[in-house]
């Protein structure tokens, strides 16, 4: 078989195979799932893939998030056809929303929440990670290891998203990075499964040692490592507390014996070679990091006025995990042993999991299914496809593109849809074969961004001024504020974090308030950048200089805001507002996630991301009906501005062609004759052409196929 | 065929007079009268549902333990009915214990946020291959709407999915309530003559999308479109703006999300709502417990105390059962924090209305609050409780897409004591 074949090539050859043509892999993919349909004898013929457009269409939302617009249509169609799909993944995948749709779908992986301490410069950091092209075995390891303060050292926002407690983060540690359900053993040994309780004790024996430490004062947070662990065994309750004894970390997982030499793992271990090579003699020392940040630091209290010698202290500290005064973020030991164990290339669990989950995105159904369930009662579906794929994915250094591309590139993805008079028994043969695809929805974040693409929002489009209108509303007007404290506990929404874990800024902030009416479709971007470049850890040297009677003061401060009225007391008034009626919306991918209740993302399918292993609903809802019916984006969407190229097609009475530009920017497909006549009659009916556009780019906004994929 | 609500509004007496040997609703009478004395005599036609997210602390509300090292911060006051003491943070709503019970006995088992909101969601235990409907979703299963409104509407949080029960059993969602919706009315400028053609059109296309790909999920799209446009088109939408409503009974309730959701959820009972579910967060104090929950007492106090008061004035408490529960308790023991973390063997619920016995205590911790001391309630039987007073057999059998049958809650008893 030729990954064998591979395994002998030199290491040149191999970096050459890393950048050369990827359609040797997707054949193999592909003969890997063939060999494996006639074994299982799956009885069906593959269907044939889809024509240009629809694997246009599909790529574009599956690679960058949303529907190309017209440009990148015709860019598209003037490659040559034998080219056209290589080049569209290529410059997908280096194209810049590569990483902005990815984000999410590790967002939903890691349950990534912008609100939990920590959370936005974590989630900053994974979309900096997938931009970089971090090898996910390495970014995995540093997301369990990392000790550090929260946001300052963004990886340790993975640990603080479950509050440090080793039991939750054993479950997690299995169920995310390995597709195992290991958390059922925590009280019983696992009824479906070979997990026993002090498999679960011995894994979460390996976090037992972590503390997430909060200053009462700052509210900063940070991990460290203390001396103690907390996991004990037997379990609590099961002998008296002076028979338990700390539990010894194990890991339950099997793995490929040390011994045994596989083509894949020796491929894998000449990639990260090659990796290193490709990257140049030495990237930046570790003293080469110390003097920037020293440099940092001393521009930095130069204008705090701080004491250079403290903050330079602890840079350095941070810098090298280590602790030179005291216990400040010390590195855990073990969870760098438990890094190594669950990212190491012979725990297949953790490639074929997440090789699992990836084919699920793109492909529509995962080899195993649920994708967190892998056990030996539930086989995958297709194992040596399963296998095959995860292997070539360790085999290349844990590179996500390539494993992306290997996926788009195969037949099996670019397959057309069952026809619509099979019978529902064949339709899931053929799509449990993975020789037909199965319907996909957009996800929410596409939906939101393709509607913006379509109706030409993400720039103005009408003149400065050609929409003023007055308007009056009524306000309701915060005249007493309650204390921030109280107010985020009184009228917070569902989920919201126990009182404890609120972030100091929190009174610095304005008052947040749950969004309603047509703010449920705003999208108000995060700055990725800022995120990791914020550095709070001033709060803690501050606190160091100030004296005894200044820390008094703010304790007063703090303890007079608590004093304030238990919610708000508010006015009702009218207000006249005027505005120029010009929108212009952002990309749903860079929002603060999870989106608030109600929004758009939400009710279109994002998660809560606070219970481990949600996924996404699929079901339509009559909230997303009204929202799609009455809503502001679509709606928006449909209105022809003026500064439209097909404004002007419409102005020149060329209805026909303004149809054909509609059906390519909102469906990226021809017209055909019968929906052009639909289209005149719609022209019939309306006030105006204007108007009979607006009508049809709605109707097209709103319908099925819109919403589901080619 | 859908069976709603056996007895449904209609006494024993009454199908007696339909005389031996005839027939309701197809069903033999005598059959018929056989399930009603099963599920017993209909009292309850609506739910207020009242979901405290994060697990609240029991001995700090309905249970407390005043003189132990439990006890905390707040001490108990009397209430209207001798001999029951709730904790001082609730002074307007002790006044309204002649209509309100409580179970101070509640033995859950289940102490992770997700593992025991799903069981008390749903009375079932999360399992990997299936999801259980939310009670709200059964109980709209089990009986028929009244009036427009969607019968299942859920508050300032999300309920959780029907699952199983299929879509017309999910919970129409408020975010804030008493702000005018603005997605149940085409957008500003679309009249409406022009809004329904662009309905006609968007029903063809989806018909010929649906031709094109074959029927499998595209039929619930335009489903989910044409119930979106009924409620659109109903008068009783003005149930749900507060805009009308005095600023005095506002700020009776409390002019707080939770004061207006209170005062929506009896708003929306009165037009014929079938089952509120009123979501509030903040109660995982694993650290200063003891300010949060006076906030939240602050908040919550004249909400429910206004709400028995009115329901009970109207006469419509008789047919509406309110229920507060949260997933679990916490722990009676204070920690360093000064909070209290999960505690799932013993904690409290409060019940009212919709024929619930009055001014009643089921069960009784023990000293500390830590267990039950006698008449343990498990999780489900809170379920079958509630599924009993609106006249719902809770061990009905439905299938489930795989054709498995699932009772509609996992083996819970009625709570005897409880039922009037």
């Amino acid at each position: 078989m030729s990954r064998y074949l591979l395994a002998i090539f030199s290491v040149a050859a191999l970096l050459a195979s890393l950048l050369a043509d990827p359609v040797v892999a997707a054949d193999s993919v592909d003969s890997v799932l063939q060999a494996e349909n006639v074994a299982l004898s799956a009885g069906h013929a593959p269907l044939a893939v889809v024509d240009d457009l629809a694997f246009l269409r599909r790529a574009s939302v599956d690679l960058s998030g949303r529907i190309p617009d017209s440009t990148q249509v015709d860019e598209f169609l003037s490659w040559p056809t034998s080219q056209r799909r290589v080049k569209l993944i290529d410059q997908l995948l280096a194209g810049e929303r590569f990483a902005d749709r990815w984000t999410v779908f590790f967002s939903d992986l890691l349950r990534l929440r912008s609100n939990v301490t920590g959370g936005s410069a974590l989630t900053a950091y994974v979309h900096q990670a997938i931009q970089q092209d971090m090898p996910y075995n390495q970014l995995v390891r540093r997301l369990i290891a990392t000790n550090g303060k929260a946001n300052n050292t963004p990886e340790v926002g993975f640990v603080l998203g479950d509050n440090a407690d080793p039991y939750a983060l054993a479950s997690v540690t299995a169920q995310v990075f390995m597709g195992v359900r290991i958390g059922c053993a925590q009280c019983h040994d696992h009824p479906f499964d070979v997990w026993t309780r002090k498999d679960f004790y011995g894994m979460a024996a390996y976090f037992g040692k972590t503390r997430r430490v909060e200053s009462t004062l700052t509210r900063v947070v940070y991990t460290t490592e203390s001396n103690q662990t907390t996991v004990l065994w037997p379990p609590e309750g099961e002998t008296e507390d002076v028979d338990r004894k700390p539990m010894r970390p194990r890991f339950p997982f099997e793995m490929i014996a040390a011994g045994k030499q596989l083509a894949f793992i020796e491929r894998f271990q000449q990639a990260v070679v090659a990796r290193q090579q490709q990257r140049g003699p030495a990237g930046p020392s570790v003293e080469d990091l110390l003097a920037a940040t020293a440099e940092k630091a001393r521009q930095r209290t130069r204008a705090a006025g701080t004491p250079e010698l403290d903050v330079a202290t602890e840079a350095k500290s941070t810098l090298r995990q280590i602790d030179v005064k005291g216990s400040l973020y010390r590195h855990s030991a073990l969870r760098d042993q438990l890094g190594e164990l669950v990212t190491s290339p012979r725990n297949r669990l953790f490639a074929q999991s997440f090789v699992n989950r990836v084919w699920k995105e793109l492909v529509g159904r995962g080899f195993v299914e649920p994708v967190d369930d892998f056990r030996t009662d539930n086989q995958p579906s297709h194992p040596r496809t399963l296998d095959y794929l995860a292997e070539e994915f360790v085999a290349h250094g844990y590179q996500f593109r390539h494993l992306v591309r290997m996926i788009v590139s195969s037949q099996a993805y670019q397959r057309s849809h069952v026809a619509a008079d099979a019978d529902d028994l064949v339709r899931e043969e053929l799509e449990s074969a993975f020789w037909a695809t199965t319907p996909r929805r957009m996800m929410s974040e596409s939906l939101y961004d393709s509607i913006v693409v379509a109706g030409h929002l993400f720039d103005y489009k009408y003149p400065d001024g050609q929409n003023k209108r007055v308007v009056t509303e009524t306000v309701r007007v915060l005249v007493e504020p309650a204390s921030p404290k109280v107010a985020a506990v009184t009228d917070g929404p569902l989920n919201e974090q126990p009182l404890g874990e609120q972030e100091v800024e929190t009174e610095m902030r304005p008052e947040t308030v749950a969004p309603a009416g047509y703010a449920l479709e705003d999208a108000i971007e995060l700055d990725f950048k800022a995120l990791l470049s914020k550095r709070d850890d001033v709060d803690i040297e501050r606190m160091r200089v100030m004296s005894k009677e200044e820390l008094e003061a703010r304790r007063m401060m703090m303890a007079e805001r608590a004093k304030r009225p238990v919610s708000g007391k508010y006015e009702t008034r009218l207000v006249k507002r005027e505005y120029d009626d010009n929108p212009k919306f952002s990309s749903a991918f860079r929002m603060a996630s999870p989106a608030p209740a109600g929004h758009f993302l939400r009710v279109f399918g994002q998660t809560a991301r606070n219970e481990l292993g949600e996924q996404r609903d699929p079901d339509p809802t009559m909230r997303q009906a009204l929202m799609m019916l009455n809503g502001r984006l679509a709606h928006e969407a449909s209105r022809v501005g003026s500064l439209e190229p097909l404004h002007a097609l419409i102005a020149q009475g060329k209805f026909e062609q303004a149809v054909e530009l509609a059906y390519l920017e909102i469906l990226t497909r021809k017209v055909t004759a019968e929906e052009m006549a639909d289209a005149k009659e719609l022209l019939q009916a309306a006030a105006t052409p204007f108007q009979a556009i607006g009508d049809l780019r709605w109707v097209l906004l709103n319908c099925n196929e819109f919403r589901f994929l080619p | 065929m859908h069976m709603s609500c056996p007895g449904y509004r209609m006494s024993r007496r009454s199908m007696l007079a339909t005389g031996a040997g005839a027939s309701l609703l197809g069903l033999p009478v005598r059959e018929l009268l056989a399930r009603a004395d099963s599920v017993g005599p209909t009292r309850a036609e609506h739910v207020i549902l009242f979901w405290n997210g994060g697990g609240m602390s029991h001995v700090d509300t309905w249970d407390p333990k005043p003189g132990r090292p439990v006890q905390g911060e707040f001490d108990p006051i009397a209430t209207s009915v001798p001999g029951i003491q709730i904790s001082e943070i609730f002074p307007q709503f002790a006044q309204q214990m002649q209509h309100v019970a409580l179970i101070r006995s509640i033995a859950g088992t289940q102490g992770d946020h997700g593992r025991a909101t799903y069981n008390m969601q749903t009375s079932y235990l999360s399992g990997p291959n299936l999801r259980h409907p939310g009670i709200g979703s059964v109980v709209v299963h089990e009986c028929e709407n009244q009036g427009d409104l969607p019968a299942y509407i859920s508050i300032s949080g999300q309920a959780p999915r029907a699952s199983y029960l299929g879509q017309r059993c999910e919970a129409y969602y408020v975010a804030n309530p008493g702000d005018k919706d603005p997605y149940l009315a085409f957008p500003e400028g679309i009249a409406e003559v022009r809004g329904n053609r662009r309905l006609d059109v968007l029903a063809r296309y989806n018909q010929k999308f649906a031709r094109q790909r074959g029927k499998t999920g595209f039929q619930a799209t335009q489903t989910s479109i044409d119930d979106a446009v009924r409620l659109m088109r109903s008068p009783a939408l003005q149930a749900f703006e507060l805009s009308n409503v005095p600023q005095q009974t506002i700020d009776r309730y409390g002019d707080t999300t939770f004061g207006r959701g209170a005062l929506l959820a009896r708003r929306l009972v009165e037009k014929g709502v079938r089952f509120v579910q009123v979501n509030r967060g903040g109660f995982d104090t694993h650290s200063n417990n003891f300010p949060a929950m006076e906030n939240h007492g602050a908040v919550m106090d004249s909400a429910l105390a206004s709400l028995v008061a009115d329901l009970a004035e109207s006469g419509l408490l008789k047919k509406t059962l309110i229920m507060m529960v949260s997933e679990f308790g916490r722990t009676p023991r204070i920690n360093d924090n000064a909070g209290r973390d999960h505690w799932a063997s013993c904690f409290s619920c409060m019940m009212a209305g919709g024929g619930v016995k009055p001014g009643v205590v089921v069960g009784k911790s023990d000293e500390d609050a830590m267990q039950p001391a006698d008449r343990p309630v498990n999780v489900p039987d809170l379920h079958a409780t509630l599924c009993q007073l609106l006249g719902i057999d809770h061990s009905k059998e439905v299938m489930t897409p795989l054709q498995r049958p699932m009772k509609l809650v996992d083996n819970g008893k009625p709570v005897a004591e409880l039922l009037a």
